[in-house]
């Protein structure tokens, strides 16, 4: 069988060349590598911002939540009639709701953000705490459901529940503050 | 390898820093989409409507109250109830939680009959010294109502159970409105707490209840209540800092009216005195207290900023 095998062009190329062509391949490869690392810092970045972002809106709309709390609590009348005390309760139960609305909202939120690893452990903490408040609000709006029943018994055993998870708010807040400085700082950091 | 070879690697390498900083940045600085419905906002409750006011024309009842006053004086009183008050009463459900029967003491549709029948029982006084006096006639009067259970048909004005007696596990529970007490002009240990708490609480005594195992009696608000001339030690108990003296309603161990009734007259008995009585219960027993006016709050409800992420808005 007599084959026939094409001759392959001879590849002349000097050192020269070689060398140039070598350093636009590293140049390259070196261009890829920075783009990349900018791209990756850039996200990471933009990642913590919008975690950050969100954050802040929770916690500007939980202030909001603290002073209707704050001023319904002080305006408290301390020997209401029957109906003050009835108002009182309405009111009272309107506030849950509300606290409840915007615990549950911002922790869709925030628990949709992606966020860098170091701050992953920040970003659970915080969303247990708007868990934890949402429940809270939950139980002050069955309180408040149980008072309108008369059932006054069962209305101060949904607000000690209440207390328990506001306690679990504020340990994971605390939580919170501190991964998000370990986060930011790198290393561990004793608890508070 | 000349420059035309050089200037593609160059604009592929620009193309990838363009969109790291450039694309990327633009697409993720976009407003991100939310997850629902907006934010939630305060939405203040309704107000109820105001309730209808009894016709002061309609039919009443008419009771007269002979009692005992602290002077040793007899005294006389009339009282009249509206018939739709009363009626409308009877009607109600009664709430099973002994911490909601506040509520009856301080019924605003029986506040008018309650205010005008404390001020006649006992009048205003001119010094602080006949304020204890003054306090003394409203809690004589409530304690010479007579005493009847409630699961006695005689108790009631219409001589059968009323539709909202409850049944329980030692007879029958009907804690009764004020209007109700002086319509039936009977009752037991806590319709005669009530009452007596309505009445001191419409001359602006500070009371609660006091709910033992097996009885319930009247806590009155006061600050070192110890006169010279009781031969007991007066018992009070403390509510959040406040001292609630105790106080009987009822005195049912005095004797029967007559052989043949269950009705049962007592003496008027003091302010404090737990150990003249005939139940262990008071004797021995630390009451749950149940304040009047008391409205449920929570303990904790501070909300804590949290530290905003560096870079956060």
């Amino acid at each position: 069988m007599d084959l026939k095998v094409p001759k392959l062009p001879k590849i002349a190329i000097g050192w020269r060349k070689a060398l140039i062509a070598a350093g636009v391949a590293a140049a390259a490869l070196l261009l890829v590598f920075v783009g990349w690392t900018l791209f990756i810092d850039y996200t990471e970045e933009r990642q913590v911002a919008v975690f950050g972002s969100h954050v802040a809106a929770s916690e500007a709309d939980l202030f909001l939540v603290s002073g209707k709390v704050s001023s319904h609590m002080r305006s408290r009348p301390e020997y209401p009639s029957v109906a003050e005390s009835d108002a009182v309760m309405r009111e009272f139960a309107a506030i849950a709701e509300y606290g409840r609305g915007v615990a549950a909202y911002h922790r869709q939120i925030v628990g949709a953000d992606e966020v860098p690893e170091a701050y992953v452990e920040a970003q659970s903490a915080y969303i247990r705490a708007l868990d934890h408040l949402n429940r809270a609000f939950s139980l002050w709006s069955s309180a408040a459901g149980a008072y309108d029943a008369k059932a006054y018994a069962a209305a101060g055993d949904h607000l000690a529940g209440a207390d328990r998870a506001w306690k679990d708010y504020t340990a994971a807040i605390d939580e919170y503050d501190r991964e998000l400085r370990i986060a930011e700082e790198g290393g561990e950091i004793p608890p508070a | 390898m000349e420059w035309k070879d050089i200037v593609p690697v160059i604009a592929g390498g620009l193309v990838i820093l363009v969109v790291a900083l450039v694309v990327k940045p633009a697409l993720l600085g976009e407003p991100i989409a939310s997850p629902g419905p907006a934010p939630a906002t305060y939405l203040p409750p309704a107000p109820l409507p105001a309730a209808t006011p009894f016709p002061e024309d309609g039919e009443a009842y008419t009771r007269t109250f002979r009692w005992t006053a602290i002077d040793g004086g007899v005294q006389t009183t009339t009282v009249q109830i509206p018939e739709a008050l009363f009626l409308e009463h009877r009607e109600t459900l009664r709430f099973a939680d002994p911490l909601a029967w506040g509520r009856y003491a301080l019924a605003e549709e029986d506040r008018p009959v309650l205010e005008a029948l404390a001020r006649r029982i006992a009048p205003a006084v001119g010094n602080p010294e006949e304020e204890y006096l003054r306090m003394m006639n409203v809690v004589f009067f409530v304690q010479q109502i007579p005493y009847e259970p409630d699961n006695s048909t005689g108790s009631y004005v219409e001589g059968a159970l009323p539709r909202y007696a409850r049944p329980v596990k030692d007879g029958i529970e009907y804690p009764r409105y004020p209007a109700e007490t002086l319509v039936d002009g009977k009752g037991d240990c806590e319709d005669s707490a009530i009452l007596l708490s309505g009445l001191l609480d419409a001359l602006g005594y500070d009371t609660a209840l006091l709910r033992y195992s097996d009885h319930m009696a009247l806590g009155i608000r006061m600050e070192g209540f110890n006169p010279y001339y009781v031969k007991y030690t007066p018992k009070y108990f403390d509510y959040r800092g406040k001292h609630y003296y105790y106080v009987e309603g009822t005195n049912f161990y005095g004797g029967k009216v007559s052989a043949d009734s269950p009705v049962i007259r007592g003496k008027p008995f003091p302010i404090g005195d737990t150990e003249d009585g005939a139940l262990q219960s008071v004797r021995s027993e630390t009451p749950k207290i149940i304040p009047l006016r008391s409205i449920p709050a929570p303990l904790e409800y501070r909300i804590r900023p949290a530290r905003l992420p560096a870079g956060g808005a």
